[in-house]
Parts: structure tokens; sequence; C-alpha cells
């Protein structure tokens, strides 16, 4: 599976030769045709993904209210001075750097692990995918209603374990804005961890039997075999993973939202958060596409990154 | 499935047709079982501490408001299950009308995402015409934005077209899923042209290749398509929160994350609440857990 | 294999879609598709009504609520929602009106209603309006009334009138001999007079001898600083032109907040506890004195054995003033009929007519009918600090401004810093000014 890519675009590769053997009778008309099959989705890409993209961007240029129609009056690029300028925006973007930082490795780390584990065990497999994946498939809203009560200061059953275990619990994990973000990273990391989970354990699944088999008669012991066969050959898996983790991290909002509105203060407030509460509390659309097409650079930077990573990993197998 | 052992075929995660999972190491020798014994034991341990936080909300969610009130260690303690709360719910009604909003605007944008990302992975897959690199770009560009990012000129632009507060809004912006496009298109290149070639020599038009021939065959990634759009429409929060503000017209979970005045401190309510928005996920994960979980895969590899 | 999966997947999505169908139709008649289709007008009869109210001011707006419904048509008469407070609530009134979805009536605070209107978020409200329930302009407390007239135009129909009030716990006070022989709380009018009071509760107490609540909590020290800081003559609003303008009277700013942490100084003030910390410190006679809405009465009334009393912040200054705000009704902008108009008008009147009920929470009516009432006028200890509505002072009007606003938590959060030493009044100055230099350098999005 960790090939597919590469399969992929062999198989592009073959599609001219089988498309010459049809006939050029077959080929004709095919050019208004084909834009036909890709009018509908063409559309709903322009009107809802490029278009907003390419509004957005005009948009950051002006002072656009949400209440009024129109542009509004030309801002220039004050609206950029003022992001960049604005504390509150580094802070945000800090916080999902933070948030970032808290669960990016105990998502991989776990995950691998847990995978591993998994994978080794003969019996009862589907009962750890459930436990470990089925939290990945509900609602942020869901998520962060139990957390948020787990939460509760006091009396929750964050607070109560933790006097069973002897701590004192203080004012409340979401409360303090030292803990608040830790709070939101662990339910996090209890929410999303399937999704990395599944991904090793398929990883883990194209990698031949063989290759065990062999190391085991070779006299390898379990650890040696997950040391010199399983983590180099996850190694592209787990540049994936953190990717994709690092580009959902820069995404965040649902969680914090929901349960902690961006508070203490601002001590959770992250980069969406910042772009709505411009655009729908402080009613100011243009300071918030600016807001939004910063963040846009960062992420499209970073899964440029990803291609080219990914790119030179494809050259080094090839 | 002869189809998706054909030779030509990538292997591909939403295959319909990948191997049952099997243990790797486990038949190596003795210190594998034990290994093997050690991993089952600790992973039991994290399996269940994983799942506490649900168990603990359902255990919640049958307990009276007041025992709710008093905190984790009553809620523990207590044996009185009651479904007083589900009940609650049921009859104040505004779950009634998220459950629909969440139902119809999921199927909606389920079936659109399908037919026209296939549509589009058929051109691009099969067709040859001018631009199609281009195309393919764009695909690929699509992959990269994120359409949370978007969210204030999708609002604009709804208001300008006057859908917001309808389910028009949450549908729409949430068709154009390149990565769709992206998955089909894959899982087109891996079906031999054998077939279709046959079917346009005795005439057959391109929608008539499309329709008939392609897609039967695409049954597996077609499903997976299709759960995985449900699954994310019906969990999608920061759209429909701000293109749907009238508590009538709302999709559950932003029901139940702004209206507040349904519940209160009833704690044992939001718990009652929270896992109703979920449990028709909860359902379709035990019927497609496979699909789900080779969908997810192949959607992370790919994204 | 593959036919047999392929025809469960058909099977399920045919059954899923055959039962949402079902559903759907069975629905039909109230539910929301047609809204959600095709954007036709929610079920036109039922009056949507949005508030904010939490606790046990929600309890009895509900009460209120069931009252309108046994009156006009019965429960389904009335669709009412509740939003989380603050600026969430405001944002989603002004959403739901940019997307031809508001509620018919909205509840919102005076400071709020305005740049609401400013916004195009909400009708006026004509006299002929108030006249076709019955109602006029001089129903209503003067102050709130003027206040809410904008442009010359009514926005809101104020319900009630909340000011900064001084709770206090009558053991405490009682030592330190400062409740009359009907166990009211003695003149403490000028700040001698006032400081002494604290003192003499410092020695009863042994510490704190008044709470503020000043920690993760902004809107009180913000409440406190106005009230004290218009009690001085002849000062400048904080805020001018809309909020383009930081005009406040510097030297009354540092006067009013040197005061404070003189007080923090001497122990008589806490230098740091949160909304609640401040409220249980005054309930357990750890502090005589307690400065907060009076909407903490229903909290205080819970306390089993506590005695209390509430009177209008002393004047220290030169004039009585108290911070306030109003809660209003208002009209979010959308096509009405005649008819629409009038039923959203009658559901105005008959909250105003059970204003009783609203003040059992500690807010003061704003409709004259039942201030004047001898019922209002025998709650207690409602009726003690009634007359600080009338010298209530609102927020200035700033589109970024008003109740739960930015204003209030930029500002408020310096001045907790304040009261808690960690500032300089000056220092808090230039702080606040450059946190708000991105809202006073903004044209006004409304």
């Amino acid at each position: 599976m960790t090939a597919a890519p590469a399969l992929t675009r062999r198989s592009q590769a073959a599609a001219p030769k089988a498309r010459r053997s049809i006939g050029s009778a077959l080929a004709r008309g095919e050019g208004r045709g084909a834009w036909l099959f890709l009018a509908p989705f063409g559309l709903f890409y322009i009107a809802f993904l490029l278009g907003p993209a390419v509004w957005m961007l005009i948009s950051s240029f002006f002072n656009t209210s949400t209440v009024r129609t129109g542009l509004g009056s030309f801002a220039g690029f004050s609206n950029y001075a003022e992001m960049l300028t604005r504390a509150d925006f580094w802070s945000a973007m800090w916080h999902t750097l933070q948030f970032t930082l808290y669960t990016v490795p105990p998502l991989v780390i776990i995950a691998f692990v847990f995978a591993i584990l998994t994978n080794r065990v003969r019996r009862g497999q589907w009962f750890f995918r459930l436990a470990f994946f089925l939290p990945y498939i509900l609602p942020s809203a869901t998520i962060s209603l139990i957390w948020l009560f787990i939460f509760t200061p006091g009396s929750g059953l964050w607070a109560t374990a933790q006097g069973w275990v002897g701590i004192t619990a203080g004012s409340g994990v979401l409360a303090d804005p030292k803990t608040a973000m830790i709070g939101i990273a662990i339910a996090t990391v209890w929410w999303t961890l399937g999704f990395n989970f599944v991904l090793y354990l398929a990883g883990l699944q194209e990698i031949p039997r063989e290759l065990y088999e062999a190391a085991a008669v070779d006299g390898a012991s379990n650890w040696e075999q997950i040391r010199y066969i399983t983590l180099p050959l996850l190694n592209r898996t787990t540049t994936l993973v953190i990717l994709l983790q690092i580009i959902a991290s820069l995404k965040i909002f649902d969680q914090v939202y929901l349960m902690t509105s961006g508070g203490p203060g601002i001590s959770t407030q992250v980069a969406l958060g910042l772009v709505t509460n411009t655009g729908f509390t402080d009613n100011r659309l243009g300071a918030a596409s600016a807001a939004s097409v910063l963040l846009l650079i960062v992420i499209v930077a970073i899964a440029v990154i990803r291609q080219l990573i990914e790119r030179a990993a494809e050259r080094k197998a090839a | 499935m002869a189809i998706t052992d054909a030779p030509r075929r990538p292997k591909s995660p939403i295959s319909g047709a990948a191997p049952a999972p099997r243990p790797t190491g486990a038949r190596v020798g003795t210190s594998g079982k034990t290994f093997g014994i050690v991993s089952a034991i600790v992973l039991t341990v994290f399996a269940i501490i994983w799942l506490i936080p649900s168990l603990f909300a359902l255990k919640t969610s049958l307990s009276d408001n007041g025992v709710a009130a008093l905190g984790a260690p009553e809620i523990l303690k207590n044996w009185n299950p009651t479904l007083h709360s589900y009940a609650s719910l049921f009859q104040a009604g505004d779950i009634w009308n998220w459950y629909l909003a969440s139902g119809i605007t999921s199927v909606i944008t389920a079936a659109l995402t399908v037919l026209f990302a296939s549509m589009a992975a058929f051109a691009l897959s099969r067709l040859k015409f001018r631009g199609s690199n281009l195309a393919l770009l764009a695909i690929l560009f699509g992959i990269m934005i994120p359409t949370q990012v978007l969210i204030i000129p999708i609002f604009q632009e709804l208001g300008a077209v006057n859908l917001l507060n309808t389910y028009w809004s949450v549908i729409f912006p949430q068709v154009p899923a390149a990565i769709a496009v992206f998955i089909f298109k894959q899982f087109f290149d891996g079906i031999p042209r054998e077939l279709e070639e046959a079917a346009r020599i005795d005439g057959a038009g391109l929608w008539k290749v499309y329709w008939s021939v392609i897609m039967p065959l695409s049954r597996p990634v077609v499903a997976a398509v299709v759960i995985l759009t449900f699954v994310g429409v019906w969990n999608n929060l920061l759209l429909p929160l701000f293109v749907l503000s009238n508590p009538n017209l709302m999709t559950i979970p932003v029901g139940l994350a702004t209206v507040q005045g349904s519940f209160g401190q009833r704690y044992a309510d939001i718990q009652a609440g929270a896992l109703l928005a979920a449990l028709p996920l909860i359902i379709l994960y035990l019927a497609f857990q496979r699909q789900i979980v080779e969908g997810v895969t192949g959607s992370g590899l790919k994204g | 294999m593959a036919t047999a999966n392929a025809f469960s997947r058909r099977a399920f999505l045919g059954g899923a879609l055959a039962a949402a169908g079902t559903v759907a139709l069975a629905g039909c008649a109230t539910s929301p598709i047609g809204a959600g289709l095709v954007g036709s007008p929610l079920n036109p009869d039922q009056l949507i009504f949005w508030n904010l109210f939490g606790g046990g001011d929600g309890s009895r707006m509900q009460t209120m609520e069931a009252g309108y419904e046994k009156q006009h048509g019965g429960s389904g008469a009335l669709q009412a929602t509740v939003f989380a407070w603050g600026n969430p609530y405001y944002s989603k009134l002004t959403l739901a009106t940019v997307g031809n979805k508001p509620p018919d009536v909205a509840v919102a605070h005076l400071t709020r209603a305005k740049p609401l209107w400013d916004g195009g978020i909400l009708d006026p409200i004509t006299e002929a309006d108030l006249a076709s329930v019955g109602l006029s302009s001089t129903d209503f407390n003067q102050a709130s009334w003027d206040a809410q007239k904008t442009d010359g135009k009514n926005i809101a129909i104020p319900l009630d009138t909340h000011p900064l009030v001084m709770f206090f716990n009558s053991d405490v006070v009682g030592k330190a001999g400062l409740l009359d022989s009907d166990g009211k709380l003695k003149d403490l009018t000028g700040l001698d007079a006032f400081e002494s009071a604290l003192a003499a509760i410092a020695k009863v107490t042994g510490g704190t001898a008044i709470t503020v609540g000043n920690v993760n909590e902004n809107a009180t020290p913000w409440r406190v600083f106005t009230t004290l800081y218009h009690q001085i003559n002849g000062v400048s609003p904080f805020l001018s032109d809309n909020g383009a303008k930081i005009s406040v009277d510097e030297d009354a700013f540092v006067k009013v907040l040197t005061k404070i942490q003189e007080w923090v100084k001497k122990g008589w003030l806490n230098k740091g506890l949160d909304y609640a910390g401040a409220q249980t410190q005054m309930f357990t006679g750890k502090a005589g004195f307690y400065l907060e809405g009076e909407w903490e009465i229903t909290t205080a009334q819970s306390i089993k054995g506590l005695k209390f009393g509430m009177v209008p912040i002393p004047n220290l200054f030169d004039k009585p003033a108290a911070q306030a705000d109003s809660h209003t009704f208002v009209l979010p902008r959308k096509d009405r009929t005649p008819e629409q108009r009038k039923q959203a008008m009658t559901f105005i009147k008959s909250m105003l007519d059970q204003s009783q009920t609203w003040a059992m929470g500690g807010h003061v009516p704003a409709y004259l009918p039942t201030l004047d009432s001898s019922a209002y006028k025998a709650l207690e200890p409602q009726a003690d600090y009634a007359s600080a509505a009338g010298y209530a002072i609102y927020d200035d009007p700033a589109w970024y401004g008003g109740s739960g606003s930015t204003f209030e938590n930029t500002v408020g959060a310096q001045l907790g810093l304040v009261q808690q030493l960690a500032v300089s009044p000056q220092g808090a100055l230039s702080a606040i000014k450059g946190q708000l230099k991105v809202y006073t350098n903004t044209p006004s999005p409304l």
C-alpha cells in the first residue's frame, strides 16, 4: 500500500498505449465528452473552492463587513499589516504550533506502538481496532462534550482519578491557562489516534512475512526484528503520518471552540478561532480574509514540502 | 472478485479485496508466542483505557440528572440506570430536526460527491483531451486546500446567493472534494480496458461506458467514498456552525454545540445528546467496519 | 463474495434512503425540510424567540414564556431558544439576520443593541407598534428609555436595568457596627466614611473587607472601575466617536486605580480572586462587602444561613453613579406582516407584564407599572438598591463595545492586573491603548 502512488504512475504511463489501440475513430469527440464529464465537478470546484480562494484574496485587501453587502472600502495591505503586528495573531499562531507540538509526538509514537503490538496479536484484532479506531469517527461535538464533562473541575472523572492516585486536583485542567491546551491535546490524542493506528497497521501488513521468518531463522529476537525490519520499512508511513498530523493540527478549530472557546483569556485561541472571531464577532470579513490567507500560505507551504519529501523518497526507492 | 485481482490493477487500500489482517510475526517460534501474549495483555489494558471515556459517557447518560450533577464518584456508584435523558431529548423535539438536517445534508452530499467525482475521474482516467494535465493539476491543488480555511469567503458567497440557512449551504461547499476524484481515478486506472473497448466497438457512448461498464465494476470504491463523505459531512462543525444559525435547521453537532437552553446543567442529558449525535456513525461503523477503515487508510495515504 | 457484498451494500443504502424518506415525509407537516431545501419560511404561526439567559434568569424566563403561551395559543405558540452568553450569542443573532432566518424577537443587552442597529440588524420600533399593545414611551424608566434611543429611533424595549451593586454580609458588617437598628447598612457616602467602614470590617474579618473578582474575570473589574470613574465630576467618556477614539480622562483613570491599589495594599480589597472565589469570600464571612451585578442575588439566596443585604455602590467622590446595562427586546430585521409585528409586540408586552417575576432575579424593572407597584416596593432587598437604576452608566457606544464585548474583555483584563498589583495604573493605560489600537484604527465594519 505504501507503494501505491508509484504503481499508479506506472499504470498512467501504460494508459496511452491502451488508448491508441482503440483506434482514432473512437477518440473523435472525446475532448468535448471529457469536458462534459468534468463539468459538474468542475462547476462546484470553481464555485466553492477556487472561486472562494480567489475572492478571499481580493477581499483581504478591502474593509469588507459581515453585515454589509459588497467589498467595502479599499484597504491596501493594512489588513495584513494589522494581522502581522497583532499580538493575538501571533499568540494564536503560537497556540496552533503548541497544539501541534503536544499532539504529534504522542499520536505518532503511541499509534506506532499499538499497531506493532496489534499486528503481533493473533486473536481479537477486531476488538483493538474497535477500541482505538471508533473514537476517530465520532463527531467533534461528541468527543468535546465527553471530555468537557470528564474535565469538570473538582468532581469530574479526571479530578476523581487524580484523587485516587493522590494528586490534589487544581482549578480544573481546562480552567487553568497553563494546562488548558494540554487538556485539549489529551482529548485530541484519544480522538484521532485511531487514524494513525490504522495507517500503521496497513503499513505493517505490507511488510512481507517472509522477511520476519528469515530474520527469525537467523536468530533475530522480536525486538531486533522490529528495530531492523519494521522501523526502516515504516519510515515512509511515519513521514506521511507526521506531515498529515501537522496539517491537521494547523486546521484545529472544533475542540478548542467547543471545550474552551479559546480561553481562559486567549490562552488556547488558535488560528482558525481568530479567523472566525474576526469575521463573525468583530464583523470584519476583510481582516478575517487576510488572516485566512496567511494561514493558507502556511498550510500550502507544508503540503508542498510534503510533496517534495515524497518525491525524494520515491526517487530514492527507484 | 476477478476485477480487483486483475494483474494490472494497482494495489489500492480501497480494493474490497485487501488481504485479511494477518498476524505477521505471530507464528514465528516460541519467543514469538510469548511476545504475542505480552502484547495482548498490554494492548488489552490500553484498549480498556481507551474505552473508558465512551463508557463513562454512556454511564452518565443512563444516570439521573441529579446524580450526574454530583460528579464522577456518584455516577460510578449509582446502579439505577434510567433512560430518562434519552426520552426527554426525543420528546423535546429539537433533536429530530437536527437528525433530519444531518441526515439530509450527509446523504445528498455523498450522492452528489460520488456522482460528480467519479464522472470527473472517468474523464481524467479514460479520456484524452486538451487540458487534461491542467485539470489533474487543479485536482491536486484542490487536495492541498483545506476548505476550513475558506469559511469566510464561502460564507460571503452563500450570503450573496441567498443560500444561508438552507441545507444547500452545508451541501454545496462539501461537494468538490478533490480527494474523491483522486481516489476514483486511482481505482479506474486499475480497471482493465478490454471490457470497455469491447463496449465501445459495439458503439456504446461515453456515458454508457461510464455508467454501465466502469461504475458497476467500482462498487467497493463507491462504497468507500459514500461512507467517508457521509461521515465527514455528519461530523463537520465549522461550516454548519456559521452557515446554519437557526436552531430548526441545525445539524446535530451544531445544535449540541450552540443551543444551551435545552440542557442547562443537566449533565446526563448532555452526555445522552453527545452519544445520540454519534449513534448513526457507530451503527455505520459496525456495519461497514472494513470499508471505513480501508477508506480512511486510502484517503489518508493519498490526501 | 463480490456480489453478495454489493447486494447487501445496495440493500443497506436503499434501506437507509427509504428510512430517511419516511422520516422526512412523516415529519413534513412541522419539519423544517421546506425551509432547509427551498428556503420557505419556518412555521409562520410560531413566534421564535432567542435569548442568552442561563441559571436563575433562565428558569425565570421559562416561567414567563410559559405565561405567554398560556395566554396566547398554548404550547407551540412559542419556540424559545437559549444560546451561549456573550459574543457567541450576538454573533449568532447577526449571522441569522444576515442569513435571512432571524428570530421574531430577541433579547439584547442595550449596549449591544446599538452595534446591532448600526449594522442594520434591527428593525426600529415605532410609536404605533408600542400603541398597538397599549404601551408608550412613558411606561419606561427614563434613563434606560433614553439610552436605547439611537438616531432618533427606538431600537430596543428595555425589560430591566442591572446595575453594579454592593452586597454585604449582615453578620460581618453588624459586628463592624455598620448596621442601623433596622438592620440596614448605614450611609457610607464619601471616601472617608467608606474607608473607615472598610477598616472596621477588616478588623472583624482579620483580613479582607471587600471583594471584587479579578482573576479570569474581566467584566467585574471594568464595572467597578467605570462606576467609580463616573462618580467624579466632569469626566469624559472612555470611548468616543463610536469607538474610534480613546478619550478617557487620564487623571481620573489614575486617581481611581491608585485608590484601588491603595485598598489592596492595605489588605482591604482582595488581590486576586476569581468570580466564584470573590463571592464565596463574602458568603463565608471572610469579607463584609462584595461588588457585583445584582443578579448574584439568586446565588446569595441559595446559601443556607447567609444573611445579606444589597445597596447601591456608595458615592465616594462627587456624584452617585453605577455601571449598568439593560436587557432589552429587539426586533431583528426581517419582512413582517402587520400581524407578525403585532404578534411580536404582544409577546414583548406579555414579558413586560411579568416584570415582577423577572425582578425576583434582582434586575430592576424598566417597566414603570411594575417598578412603581407596591408589590415590587415590598420586595427585599431589591427595593433597597432600585434607585441605582436612576443613575445608571451604560458603556460608551462602540462597534466593538458593550457587555461581554472585546472592549470589556481587553480593558477589564488590564484592570484586573492593576488590582493584582501586577501593573501600575499608567502601565495599564498604555497597555489598553496599545491593545485597542487595532480597533480604534479600523473603520467600523458596521
